[in-house]
């Protein structure tokens, strides 16, 4: 195909995307919603992976050891305990460095602290962090079981229920995205129709002068995509824009909360939104041409 | 060179449009199809040009086996043939020489062919001055000139006319005629479906007569031979 051709069909994609203004702009409004909804639970779910992870890089077991068990007894079990399968890293604390971490940790409990610092309850323990936070609760069981240990605490109840959210969320969002996908597809496809119906004269004297099939085709074909791509682009701005206030939002008012890094939640929108959106205007254009073109 | 072998063509609804034909059609003649309305002649050019395949027999167009072309093959056989219809179908936001240039465009022409070649093919129809102006604003023959325009600029080695006069009051009508016999003598393979009797008596042409989808005559210099 030579240059002019490329820049006919450019001319005629052109043409039938402006002759079609209002088709036009349904289409890239209902791939921008679709889009954007997509984009929502990416979000969404990248969050809650980033939030899993963080909460994962933090203790996630306590394991206290009665008082009268002596030091080189404690470090015997630690040597053990670091070779069971399931247990990523432990680390031992004295109850001094305990009541050290719980101050800095609530400094206002005040009333709390001055207890902790004259009579010092606590007890020496272990931090242990797993490979996998589904495996802590046999963990916790094996550790209830040894004679030295007192009891054991554990916040990984969190964190696991938060992994299993995220994959409902995945499934719910890929759920959504299905239907609001088809409901895009048959507004483009619809589109290309008119376009199809639009240009029947043009089509007409085409292929009676002998233009090649894929000659008549590919402006309905490139209208799909242009279509499925500058709806995903709106979404994207749209986004982006959004999360990065977001992202403002949450520092002033959750300084605490780990939001995931703007740039690693927009690379992964923008992959997905782009290649949905050529994926989305592509079928539309085989199934119209399919039905509706027929050269 | 065109050859029919017993061809006929039998549409969904039982209709037969031809029956039994066998024709040969040679480089550089100039036939004249007649016969009354309903004959068959809109069914055989629409098989000419592949829009239709008879449903048996065979079609041959130069190297071309009708009943066995692949899609690829359907758009290199058109581009030998250059078609003219009663109701010329041009493109009615698109300016004489945009509809011109258009055919060349779709098959892949070059820019700069296009410049040279659709002025040339408009001088020849007498439309050079139009060049600018849309089909509604041109007359009934100025629109057809235009459709013979389109059907020439690709260098046809046959042009297939369907009663392309149909429309036009007679003198009119001569002059497009004239203009096809032009068109012959610089080397195109002509073939006119018409019921205009005056113009193919005048003209001395083969002529090729069609009787309920049946060929029953065919002369070298013939007339029209029906009253009308
Ligand atoms: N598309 C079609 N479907 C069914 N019958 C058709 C069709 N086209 C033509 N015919 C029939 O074929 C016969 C020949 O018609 P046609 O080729 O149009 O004749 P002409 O062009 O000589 O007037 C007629 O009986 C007509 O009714
Ligand atoms: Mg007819």
């Amino acid at each position: 195909m030579n240059l002019n051709s490329v820049w006919y069909i450019a001319k005629e994609t052109g043409r039938n995307l402006v002759y079609n203004i209002w088709m036009t702009l349904a289409s890239v409004s209902t791939v921008a919603i679709s889009m954007f909804v997509l984009s929502f639970f990416l979000v969404l779910t990248v969050n809650m992976t980033h939030l899993t992870t963080v909460l994962q890089s933090q203790v996630e077991m306590r394991v206290f050891i009665n008082a009268n068990v002596p030091r080189h007894s404690e470090m015997t079990l630690l040597k053990q305990a670091d070779q069971w399968p399931g247990v990523r890293k432990i680390q031992f604390f004295t109850k001094q460095q305990a009541a050290d971490s719980l101050k800095k940790e609530f400094p206002d409990q005040r009333d709390l602290l001055t207890l902790i610092s004259k009579s010092n309850p606590l007890f020496d323990g272990f931090n242990v962090y797993t490979k996998n936070p589904n495996e802590i609760p046999a963990l916790a069981v094996r550790f209830q079981h040894e004679k030295a240990v007192h009891n054991v605490v554990y916040e990984g109840q969190v964190v696991s229920r938060l992994s299993r959210l995220s994959v409902i969320m995945k499934w719910v969002g890929w759920a959504v995205e299905l239907l609001l996908g088809l409901a895009t597809l048959f507004i483009i496809v619809n589109t290309i129709r008119l376009a199809v119906f639009a240009r029947r004269r043009e089509v007409a004297v085409m292929k009676l002068v002998g233009a090649t099939d894929w000659f008549i085709r590919w402006p309905f074909v490139l209208e799909g995509l242009v279509l499925g791509i500058v709806g995903a682009g709106v979404a994207d701005l749209v986004v982006s824009q959004g999360y990065h206030w977001l992202i403002m939002a949450a520092t002033g008012a959750l300084p605490f909360w780990p939001m995931a890094p703007y740039a690693q939640v927009m690379a992964k929108t923008w992959d997905f939104t782009l290649i949905g959106g050529l994926v989305v205007g592509g079928v539309a254009s085989i199934v119209a041409l399919r039905r509706f073109l027929k050269v | 060179m065109i050859r029919l072998e017993n061809v006929s063509k039998r549409y969904g609804n039982g209709h037969y449009g031809v029956i039994d034909v066998n024709l040969e059609i040679h480089r550089g003649e100039f036939i004249f199809l007649v016969g009354p309305s309903g004959a068959g002649k809109s069914s055989l050019i629409r098989m000419l040009y592949r829009e239709e395949l008879p449903t048996s027999g065979e079609i041959y167009l130069d190297e071309f086996r009708l009943s066995q072309l692949r899609r690829t093959q359907v758009s290199r056989l058109r581009r030998q043939l250059g078609v003219v219809f009663q109701d010329v179908k041009l493109l009615t936001n698109r300016t004489v020489f945009q509809n011109v240039a258009f055919a060349m465009e779709v098959v892949g022409a070059k820019g700069h062919d296009i410049q040279k070649r659709v002025p040339q093919v408009l001088e020849l129809v007498g439309l050079a001055r139009r060049r600018n102006n849309l089909p509604h604003q041109l007359s009934g023959g100025e629109q057809q000139r235009v459709g013979i325009a389109r059907a020439l600029v690709n260098n046809p080695v046959y042009v297939i006319a369907d009663e392309p006069t149909g429309n036009l009051d007679p003198e009119t009508a001569f002059d497009i005629i004239k203009l096809l016999n032009e068109i012959n003598r610089r080397g195109a393979t002509i073939v006119m479906a018409t019921h205009a009797k005056e113009i193919v008596n005048q003209m001395h042409k083969r002529v090729v007569a069609v009787e309920n989808g049946r060929v029953v005559r065919d002369e070298a210099r013939g007339a029209y031979g029906y009253e009308p």
